[in-house]
């Protein structure tokens, strides 16, 4: 039986139904994201799970229990949340003791544990500092020892990142990762950003207006997209109407739509014919360079079609360009 | 099961709710229904109202309240213009002592304001003596105790206040404007009146009306001036309830309702024409 | 350029020397024995001395302290607790508790005092007691200040977030609010309560209308004293305006550190 269940959840804010019929099974000890755009009901599932918000109808259990209508500070789980949750008023050390003392930990424990933690999350030297004396990174780091001091049954964590610049999110990525794997927690992370959760995550749930758009684990997640809006969101997909892309290739395709990502599109200046593969052919309209990649638009009949080629001197096409497209059938998602 | 817990939570709120529905809704709903009994017992009447316009007691009190307001506040608006600009205009030791000045004797007022007015201008005054001794007859013969010795006092515990709350308007005029008018050739006279002026008008009209509403209300001090022996609204309104005779329930309710009027009145004019200039700036 | 800020010092001075001379003068009057003539006459701080051995003005001292003291401590209770049940449980009856807050803004000392007394002078129970009919009454006349301190430091702090944060921590929501929320908005609240202080230390109506002289404040004190002795009444002036002075200038010290506190967390 699985750690943590949402059974036929509903959440509605007034006339507003953030989360429709979720039912979601999520395993011990994994790292877990909830990824969706916002307003898709992912903080939202996140804080019915915590019970900062109560449900609608249906049921939320933890470990086995019904907790459904347990009070928050019953129920055992630590949280992490955007920045500048911590309490101002207090220390470094105060903060992540403040778990430990509501739980009546003995003073020497207590103490023992947050030094500890501190150094685990590389703060043992800011410990009698003010969260307002910390960077933003360091003041996330105090946060989650904070979160899981306690040894919460369950962590989660509610876009934590969202507010630190790109170079020490990554890190930050990779170091919760680390003290999740060390510490064998069970952890939810939501967020909307879909490199992050590809970096941290065992288990991504895509969300869509409140409801589960596909659960898969990260690479699952990236080549085999189950919509359009999976395709959409995750990773950078050519998206076509079946029609359109049928005209094209002149075949006939019995499906909506077609997606594929642009690095799969192989070209080439002169025409090849290989098995298993669709042909059409198109004229370069534009090139950016993104990092080591080189992303070509390439105009079809009316459709733009991204093509990634490795930024190589050798592959270089100009801008206007007739050249002639291919890529493999099974790189090519029937939706 | 929850939501009956929370509504626990309303228990919580009781306190507030107490102090002010005993303190402050229920007396200003008495004092206002009251108003419209009449103190010899009887039905609802307009009686107390008609005695406050007829009487010339009572008509004097609203006229002297109403002068004293608006002239000292006029007053006091001129002199916070100026003053305000000053220290728009000035910075560094100068600013900052001037700052300090407004923010303490803006405390200044009441009984101890009218007790230093005494000390100075009050029948044998400092000032009257110096008056006599260099012979300066206008000074020498001042009266304090007249309407316009108590208009004296009123500007001046008007002038602090309203040049506090008007340096901040002179923030909103940008330095930029006043180069720009100059080099267009603009005299700094004409940058003011044309510019400046109604750009800070929202400002004066609001900072007037709070001035009013303090010149109509200050009663200290008129009170620690004039005693009983001088018709204005809030002394008026004090005797019906507070000494020896006795207590008048609807007079003194219609009086205190007069006096709510006139401010409410105050601050529909002033919005009033605060709108016309907002539109006539939208347009030019 | 130059010419202009010459004329806005004159400005300055000449309002300043405006607003300073009545203090001046009466400061001055109190340390002579007498003033008739065109320089004050026999310097003195005797005034001073016997005022501070005088058992009725340093009564009246107490009582000031005492009635600044009370209504505050009560009005900042009720409007905390006021605010956490609003804010955490009644978001819609928010509004409501503002308007309420709000509203003695608008209404004069003279009214509320008199409307109060008529009201509850002669009724029978505890609210007869003129000290207590005293206190509401300040209660409701700085409420709009203490409210607006209160409710500005919690606009300060992300208080749903921090409740939150303590709530997962295992604290209810109550022992978050005030030990979580309220010691961050403590210098807030400080600046208003002063500011409430300067309010009660300067009233002269409302504790004149409902308790007469029978509950002597410092004001209602200079009010009796400067009947009868206008040099002993100046000492009173001073040490009250002292006072006053003494509390603006603390008002300005700490809403200027905590500007300088914001500025500096901005930074960050």
């Amino acid at each position: 039986m699985s750690y943590i269940r949402f059974e036929n959840l509903h959440k509605s804010f007034g006339k507003n139904e953030v989360l429709k019929d979720i039912n979601l099974e999520i395993e011990k000890n994994q790292l877990v994201t909830l990824l969706g755009p916002s307003g898709c009901g992912k903080s939202t599932l996140l804080r019915c799970l915590a019970g900062l918000e109560d449900v609608t109808s249906g049921k939320v259990y933890l470990d086995g229990k019904d907790i459904t209508n347990v009070n928050p500070k019953d129920r055992d789980i630590g949280m992490v949340f955007q920045q500048y949750s911590l309490f101002p008023n207090m220390t470094v050390a105060q903060n992540v003791a403040f778990g430990l003392r509501m739980k009546k930990v003995p003073k020497n424990e207590a103490d023992e544990k947050v030094m500890k933690m501190l150094e685990n999350v590389g703060l043992a030297d800011k410990a009698g500092s003010y969260p307002a004396q910390l960077s933003g990174g360091q003041q996330q780091r105090a946060a989650l020892a904070r979160a899981i001091v306690t040894e919460p049954k369950v962590l989660l964590l509610d876009e934590p990142l969202s507010a630190i610049d790109a170079l020490l999110r990554r890190s930050l990525q990779i170091e919760i990762r680390r003290i999740q794997r060390e510490i064998n927690m069970t952890a939810i992370f939501v967020t909307h950003d879909q490199d992050e959760a590809m970096v941290m995550s065992d288990v991504i749930h895509l969300m869509n207006k409140g409801k589960i758009e596909q659960s898969a684990n990260p690479t699952d997640m990236y080549t085999k997209p189950v919509s359009k809006f999976a395709a959409s969101f995750i990773g950078h997909y050519n998206i076509l109407p079946a029609e359109v892309f049928g005209k094209l290739v002149g075949e006939d395709l019995c499906c909506r739509d077609v997606v594929f990502r642009p690095e799969v599109v192989e070209i080439s200046a002169s025409p090849t014919n290989e098995e298993g593969r669709y042909y059409w052919q198109g004229k370069i309209i534009d090139s950016l360079p993104h990092g080591n990649i080189l992303r070509y638009a390439v105009l079809s009949g009316d459709t733009q079609i991204d093509v990634d080629v490795l930024f190589r001197s050798s592959m270089m096409f100009d801008v206007g360009q007739e050249l002639f497209l291919a890529i493999k059938k099974e790189n090519c998602i029937l939706l | 099961m929850k939501n009956k817990t929370k509504y626990l939570y309303l228990l919580v709120l009781l306190p507030f709710l107490t102090v002010v529905i005993l303190f402050e809704v229920i007396p200003l709903i008495m004092i206002i229904i009251n108003s419209f009994f009449p103190d010899k017992g009887g039905s609802v009447t307009l009686e107390n109202y008609i005695t406050v316009f007829s009487k010339p007691l009572y008509k004097k009190a609203i006229l002297n309240s109403v002068y004293i307001s608006c002239v000292s506040s006029g007053i006091g608006i001129i002199i916070a213009f100026f003053g305000a600009k000053a220290a728009h205009e000035s910075s560094g030791k100068f600013h900052n002592a001037f700052m300090r000045v407004l923010n303490m004797v803006s405390n200044f007022a009441g009984v101890p304001l009218a007790f230093a007015y005494m000390i100075m201008l009050g029948n044998s005054g400092v000032l009257l003596q110096l008056g006599k001794e260099i012979g300066l007859d206008a000074l020498a013969n001042y009266k304090l105790y007249t309407t316009s010795g108590l208009t004296l006092i009123y500007v001046y515990f008007q002038i602090p206040l309203s040049t506090l709350l008007l340096i901040p308007a002179f923030e909103g005029i940008r330095k930029e404007w006043q180069e720009s008018s100059l080099l267009l050739g603009a005299s700094s006279t004409r940058f003011w009146t044309r510019i400046g002026l109604p750009v800070l008008m929202p400002s004066i009209l609001g900072t007037i009306s709070v001035l009013f509403a303090n010149a109509l209300a200050a009663y200290a001090t008129a009170y620690a001036l004039l005693m009983n022996n001088y018709a204005l609204l809030p002394i008026n309104v004090s005797g019906m309830f507070v000494g020896d005779v006795t207590i008048r329930r609807g007079l003194g309710g219609a009086l205190s309702v007069c006096m709510m009027l006139l401010m409410v009145i105050m601050i529909l004019i002033t919005n009033r024409i605060t709108k016309r200039f907002r539109k006539g700036g939208a347009k030019a | 350029m130059k010419k202009k800020t010459t004329a806005a010092h004159i400005v300055i001075i000449l309002i300043g020397i405006y607003l300073l001379i009545p203090l001046f003068a009466t400061a001055v009057y109190s340390m002579f024995e007498k003033w008739t003539g065109l320089l004050p006459e026999g310097f003195s701080v005797k005034h001073y001395l016997t005022l501070f051995t005088e058992r009725e003005f340093m009564s009246a001292l107490f009582n000031t302290v005492i009635i600044c003291i009370v209504p505050i401590v009560i009005t900042i209770l009720l409007v905390l607790l006021a605010l956490f049940a609003v804010t955490v449980y009644f978001p819609r009856l928010e509004k409501y508790v503002q308007i309420l807050c709000m509203i003695p803004y608008t209404i004069q000392g003279v009214i509320l005092s008199v409307s109060i007394l008529s009201l509850y002078a002669g009724s029978k129970g505890i609210l007869d007691n003129r000290m207590v009919m005293l206190v509401g009454a300040y209660c409701i006349i700085i409420l709009p200040y203490i409210y607006q301190g209160i409710r500005n430091g919690l606009n300060a702090v992300n208080m749903p977030m921090l409740l939150d944060a303590a709530e997962m921590l295992g604290a209810s929501k109550l022992y978050g609010f005030f030990r979580v929320i309220v010691p961050n908005i403590i210098s807030g609240i400080t600046v208003s309560s002063l500011l409430a202080v300067g309010i009660i230390f300067g009233d002269y109506v409302l504790i004149r209308n409902i308790t007469g002289t029978s509950f002597k404040n410092v004001q209602i004190y200079l009010f009796l004293e400067m009947k009868s002795s206008s040099t002993k009444a100046s000492a009173v002036f001073v040490i009250i305006m002292m006072t006053t002075f003494l509390i603006t200038a603390l008002v300005l010290f700490l809403k200027n550190k905590e500007a300088k506190g914001r500025a500096k967390s901005a930074e960050r």
